[in-house]
């Protein structure tokens, strides 16, 4: 593993406002993630996992403070540049899937490449190629509703690497899964970390994913209060 | 693109009424340009034939009081100037006076028109419009009326009429002459006021022999209000020829109705549209909208994945394109079909209950329905462009959406 820092947070602040209510969701969070990790954050509900997903996606801007992707500052980044750098640099994988339901599974495992502008063939061979690997292959011509939630998130998955990103950020992805399939997508997405140094930050509850991550960030009330690596994977 | 159609597919009852809303408007403005066209051609056919022709050369001297025409010094050299200029199809002399017929205690103020029957025949109507007795002979001593004067003077095939006519420059002269044809005419106020006559009777009436009003030609390849250059062209090729002692006038000039005609009318069908198009692209939007609303965790989706926001503009503006492309390339097929099979039936017999009231505007009770290709095409195009500009608002909005926020978004 790379001790390189690819992403990394400056003192992160994210209050939200409401009329005159303002509520805090992170108060001033300062911490780096290495090319290759496989890192957890939990914590408890409310505690600013997704909000820190959120912001480190890209997908909204921080209050105050700093996040560095690959070394750009994203906060002051101009909203299409923002797209830009979420398209090439970032995987997403969500809860709910999220795939579009008029694509074939090998199209949104493509769509990454589509939006990218990769040449078709190319893309339709990456994309079988992905879904290979992810043992999802025969479904490439199915639509999303046709295939269990379990294969759906695979999907998601492959979408997600596909581009080979520089970080995959996946919220929850195993919380509406049973415990096969959660434990298959783990396995999936561990295998994905060991062989292609995909770095993958997590926000989850789920003790079987937190068992497998090399390192857990704990988030209490918009806080890191705790930052543990398990070397032992 | 792909996706795109495939969206329509997803929300069949929404697009089946966007598609409605883009087919609708095409199919009425076609059919609606299909009838102003129709209107136009009858009035144009109406007018050229029965009045003006295509064009006319008269003599250059100030109309006379009364109206009545000035006559031509020479025509003769006017012949042989027409006749020297290509795409001259038909010409003829024609003498226009106005005069006064008169059949006992009745009398009736008219245009008598000196026709040479053998000339005239070939394009004017009137002798195909007789319904009564015959057309005039050449040298013959005839009078062909309309059906309405008929009424007014109570006159019957075979009756003597007396003819009173009154030229400044000539004075008053008269004759008698038998009625030998009524017409129908196209309109009450020509059954009532046109008479015809051989050039001959009308000279006399004139009371100089060889004189001619104008000079009535028609030129090659001109069928309706369209070829309106090539007339142009013999015009402007005439009145270069011509000395100044004569007018070469047009058929726009002779009966500036025409014009009238369609500088009311093309307002009225173009406000008419425009109400037809406002209202489609208003239901556009609103589907699309509705679209986009229920997409909009999806739009967050492929916004939070890296799709540029012009990408999600430009999705949402392609289903547009689609289905305004499909709506109005149907509702340009169909007009076309209707338009075609209306003109293979001859045209479409409007109510009985209208009879009267098209008659009065100079036209038959039969609605004619013509349309070009260029006119086709650019209605389906002008659909497409107002639902383009629909589209941009719900795009706009598509665009717009925060990822975050679009994402918690739940139907």
């Amino acid at each position: 593993m790379s001790t390189k820092a690819i992403l990394r947070t400056e003192k992160l602040v994210k209050t939200y406002v409401t009329g005159t209510v303002e509520t805090p969701a992170l108060r001033g969070v300062t911490f780096e993630l290495h090319r290759g990790e496989f890192t957890a954050i939990a914590g408890p509900s409310g505690s600013g996992k997704s909000t820190l997903l959120h912001l480190l996606g890209g997908l909204d801007r921080p209050t105050s403070g700093e996040i560095y992707l690959d070394g750009t500052a994203l906060s002051t980044m101009p909203r299409n540049a923002l797209s830009r750098l979420r398209l090439e640099k970032i995987g997403f994988v969500f809860q709910a899937y999220n795939l579009i339901p008029v694509l074939t599974v090998l199209e949104n495992a493509a769509f990454i490449l589509d939006l990218q502008g990769v040449a078709r063939t190319e893309r339709i061979e990456r994309g079988r190629r992905v879904l290979a690997e992810l043992g999802i292959e025969k479904y490439a011509d199915q639509f999303p509703n046709r295939i269990s939630g379990g294969e759906q998130q695979r999907v998601a998955v492959a979408r997600a690497v596909v581009s080979e990103p520089a970080i995959v950020i996946a919220d929850e992805p195993t919380a509406n899964l049973d415990t096969a399939m959660s434990v298959e997508l783990i396995d999936l997405m561990r295998r994905l970390n060991s062989e292609r140094s995909a770095t993958f930050l997590f926000a989850t509850h789920d003790g079987r994913l937190l068992d497998r991550v090399n390192r857990l960030v704990t988030l209490v009330d918009g806080r890191i209060a705790a930052d543990e690596i398990r070397n032992s994977l | 693109m792909k996706q795109a159609w495939r969206h329509l597919w997803r929300s069949r009852r929404r697009s089946i009424l966007t598609l409605l809303a883009v087919f609708i408007p095409v199919l009425i403005l076609v059919l609606d340009i299909g009838m102003l066209n129709g209107e136009q051609q009858g009035l144009f056919k109406n007018t050229v034939n029965f009045e003006t022709g295509h064009l006319q050369i008269r003599s250059a001297t100030e109309t006379t009081a009364g109206g009545a025409l000035p006559l031509m010094k020479d025509p003769a050299a006017a012949l042989a100037a027409l006749d020297s200029v290509p795409g001259i199809a038909w010409r003829t002399a024609r003498l226009d006076l106005p005069a006064m017929i008169s059949r006992g205690g009745r009398s009736q103020g008219i245009l008598l028109q000196g026709v040479l029957p053998e000339e005239v025949g070939r394009v004017s109507p009137i002798g195909r419009l007789v319904s009564e007795g015959a057309y005039l002979t050449t040298g013959g001593n005839g009078v062909v009326i309309g059906g309405e004067l008929r009424d007014l003077l109570s006159a019957s095939v075979g009756d003597e009429v007396v003819l009173l006519g009154a030229h400044p420059d000539t004075g008053i002269g008269a004759a008698s002459a038998p009625v030998v044809g009524v017409f129908t005419a196209p309109e009450p106020s020509m059954g009532r006021t046109l008479v015809q006559v051989d050039l001959g009777l009308a000279q006399t009436l004139a009371r100089r022999p060889g004189a001619v009003t104008s000079i009535v030609a028609f030129v090659e390849g001109v069928t309706g209000p369209r070829d309106a250059e090539k007339v142009g062209a013999v015009v402007a090729e005439l009145r270069a020829r011509l000395p100044k002692d004569y007018r070469v006038l047009d058929y726009n000039e002779l009966a500036p109705e025409l014009v009238t005609f369609q500088n009311v009318v093309k307002p009225i069908h173009i406000l008419f549209m425009g109400i037809f198009f406002i209202l489609g692209g208003l239901v556009v939007l609103n589907t699309l909208f509705l679209a986009v609303v229920e997409r909009t965790h999806e739009l967050g989706v492929i916004l939070a994945v890296g799709a540029s926001r012009r990408r999600v503009m430009r999705m949402v503006m392609m289903e547009a394109l689609l289905i305004s492309l499909v709506g109005a390339g149907v509702g340009a097929a169909a007009a076309f079909g209707l338009v075609v099979w209306a003109q293979a039936v001859g045209g479409v017999r409007l109510p009985a209950a209208y009879d009267e009231v098209v008659r009065v505007m100079g036209m038959e009770p039969i609605m004619q329905l013509r349309v070009s290709a260029l006119e086709l095409a650019l209605s389906g195009l002008a659909m497409v462009g107002v639902a383009l500009l629909a589209a941009w608002i719900p795009a706009r909005r598509a665009a717009s959406l925060e990822p975050v926020e679009a994402m918690r978004h739940v139907n």
